[in-house]
């Protein structure tokens, strides 16, 4: 065996061996017998090496157990037993793994692509055929990268792990540490939400990942709480006013703003107490989140006036009023503007 | 760019239990299913003959017949153990489910009913797989992704059609700049994602790649024409081109989040903390979108005009809202609203 044995090929050696050893491989034979092992130039090096890989091993789904001696409890040996890595029996067609590999194009977080091309390459020996690409066809699902958060909340929730963090308040901007049972994770809208019990003040919250400054820490050990049964993350989320559905009332000028109109629900009565200029229409637009419809009625400007609610009105008017700022900002502002607001 | 370790290593297994109880496979075929390049599989081959059971003598190792090999046939004749895949583990599981129903849930209604069953089955089939591993199913609801589809039914059936069947679509599209026009466009791709959704095509109309937003397609039909291009790149993402006019716009350190998130040419930081952007402008409608939305952080513009068109009619806007004291607008620059321009929003 060459000195400089690629790792993949020396995990492969180790794999083979320990499934294949009739018991248990001490450390010492592992090391004496494993091609890509009989190099390490002490034991703490050696030790070393074989720690970090059996974290690979069980990283891949291969655990590698400790076998204690009928002898000496203290004389560990080790072994893999094919039984406790090995996928159910099942079989996919060339359509399902199609459909696995376009699931697996989903991500843009590179924790969580790594995690789904490495699925599909284990699904992909129980596939009958090669992947068929156009299954689905056209389908292209992308989600925005969550960001460094999501990875440890995931292994978090799926071990029931408690978890800390540092979060900015939305309303107050204020910086708080959290220590939250991570129920579920959420993505809506191009944005990621956490639900979970917050352990202070004793009641499920929803916490959105941007807003949480520098890194996630897990706590304690895995199991240490229960998702009640009862738990509802998309109704909290909905109820958050994170995502609440809402009715925006438009006036639009005739002829513009064709995207909000193709998105209106029905035609409103004109209120009593609004005069719409002449040939303008009255339209109602579905909406969840104010500062993105803000944003886009801004855009409008003069084309589309906000009927209501009224938080979205002020909104948009303070979208307008920084607008208007621009004209001073660069340099050629009739005197007496910008005064306002 | 080298393979990581555990990557290679997933594949290795792979390879000796998907070809354990094959009686021989093309290297061509066996690269196509594990998605790699034939040179790899054979890569792959050196490094599985040379690997086995302590001793390493000849029995102990992996082994394949090698005449087959020599004619281009993999066939495997000694696997010592490794005939069983491998398991998800459970954030693998975690990955393909989530996507997995996000699609199911957003485009299943528009899937004729040989696709909504694959997609169906797979999802029964992984989640079948991943039932012991995950304990109690949990994996169900730990990651819930709702993908935003939120073009129109018909349209969305529309184009899933045209897709389907390789045929043009006729369109009905509202642009940024806020213009309605009628296109032909060859379907390429329905690009869903989590915050919106488009169809990337060729337009005819324009002559030009372009993507297109799926709440601003106002109708689509399914014509008989066939389509006649093909993607050329599978990055569906924003390409402004170095022929675009270069905009810089000075801006407070609170935007830093537009430095990351717009399509810049440079950044050039400030003393203050604030930073300078240089950006290729494909549409004036977008450029005055940006400014609006970037408004309390603009510091500067260069050229100015976009940003004095934004402020007029910001102005103009206002006094509709009774917030804006009555001055007849006369700001300079707001005869360039409706700047005529052919280029579509992406």
């Amino acid at each position: 065996m060459s000195e400089s044995l690629p790792p993949a090929e020396r995990l492969l050696n180790l794999v083979i061996a320990l499934v294949n050893t009739p018991g248990r491989m001490t450390k010492e034979q592992i090391r004496t017998s494993v091609a890509g092992y009989e190099h390490t130039p002490s034991t703490e090096a050696f030790e070393r090496m074989f720690e970090r890989d059996k974290d690979t091993l069980r990283e891949l789904g291969v655990p590698v157990l400790t076998v204690a001696s009928p002898a000496h409890g203290d004389d560990l040996g080790y072994r893999i037993d094919s039984d406790a890595y090995a996928l159910p029996p099942m079989q996919l067609t060339a359509a399902q793994l199609g459909v696995l590999a376009l699931a697996a194009e989903f991500w843009q977080d590179q924790a969580l692509r790594t995690d789904a091309a490495r699925a599909l390459v284990k699904l992909s020996v129980v596939g009958v055929s090669a992947p068929q690409t156009d299954a689905i066809a056209g389908l292209a699902p992308r989600l925005h990268p969550a960001g460094p958060a999501l990875g440890p909340l995931l292994d978090a929730a799926e071990g029931r792990q408690l978890v800390s963090f540092t979060y900015r308040a939305a309303s107050t901007g204020d910086v708080l540490e959290r220590v939250v049972e991570p129920w579920s994770l959420l993505a809506r809208r191009g944005g990621w939400y956490l639900v979970g019990r917050d352990t202070v003040r004793d009641a499920p919250r929803v916490f959105r990942l941007s807003r949480i400054v520098g890194p996630v820490r897990l706590l304690g050990s895995p199991g240490a709480f229960l998702v009640p049964v009862d738990a509802d993350p998309r109704s909290l989320l909905r109820d958050s006013g994170h995502d609440e559905l809402r009715t925006a009332r438009f006036a639009v000028a005739p002829d513009r703003a064709g995207a909000l109109r193709a998105r209106a629900t029905a035609a409103e009565e004109v209120p009593a107490d609004l005069v719409a200029p002449e040939g303008w229409d009255l339209i109602a637009v579905p909406y969840t989140r104010t500062g993105d419809l803000a944003d886009e009625v801004a855009a409008y400007t003069d084309a589309v006036v906000v009927l209501g609610p009224a938080g979205l009105r002020e909104s948009v008017v303070r979208r307008l009023r920084d607008a208007v700022r621009l004209a001073e900002v660069v340099g050629s502002a009739p005197a007496g503007e910008g005064t306002h607001g | 760019m080298a393979e990581r370790t555990p990557e290679r290593l997933v594949r290795l297994l792979g390879l000796v239990a998907y070809l354990d109880g094959r009686t021989g496979v093309p290297v061509d075929e066996v690269a196509r299913h594990f998605g790699v390049t034939s040179a790899q599989v054979l890569r792959d081959i050196d490094t599985l003959w040379v690997t086995g059971t302590p001793g390493y003598f000849p029995d102990d190792l992996i082994d394949f017949d090698a005449d087959s090999l020599e004619s281009g046939v993999v066939r495997i004749t000694q696997v010592r153990g490794m005939a069983r895949p491998l398991r998800l583990g459970t954030r693998e599981a975690v990955a393909l489910l989530a996507a997995l129903r996000a699609l199911a849930e957003a485009v299943g209604p528009s899937l004729d009913s040989a696709d909504a069953g694959v997609l169906q089955s797979t999802i029964d089939l992984i989640t079948a797989a991943t039932g012991s591993a995950a304990a109690t199913g949990s994996a169900a609801a730990t990651v819930d992704v709702q993908l935003t589809v939120d073009g129109s039914p018909q349209v969305l059936t529309a184009a899933r059609t045209a897709l389907r069947d390789g045929r043009r679509l006729h369109l009905r599209y509202v642009d940024a700049a806020d213009r309605t026009s009628e296109r032909d466009v060859d379907p390429w791709q329905l690009v869903t994602g989590d915050e919106r959704s488009y169809l990337a095509g060729w337009c005819h109309t324009v002559g030009g790649e372009r993507l297109f937003r799926l709440d601003r397609i106002l109708a689509a039909e399914v014509t008989t024409t066939p389509v006649v291009t093909r993607q050329t790149r599978t990055d569906t993402g924003f390409h402004p081109s170095a022929s675009d006019p270069l905009v810089t716009i000075i801006l407070d350190r609170r935007a830093r989040w537009a430095a990351e998130q717009l399509p810049v040419e440079s950044v050039v930081e400030l003393d203050d903390g604030g930073f300078e952007v240089a950006i290729r402008v494909t549409s004036p409608a977008w450029l005055r979108r940006l400014l609006l939305r970037l408004a309390p952080w603009v510091r500067g513009v260069e050229p100015p005009e976009a940003a004095l068109d934004a402020a007029a009619a910001a102005r103009r806007a206002l006094a509709a809202y009774g917030d804006e004291p009555a001055v007849v607008d006369a700001a300079p620059g707001s005869e360039r609203l409706g700047t005529s321009d052919s280029s579509v929003d992406g």
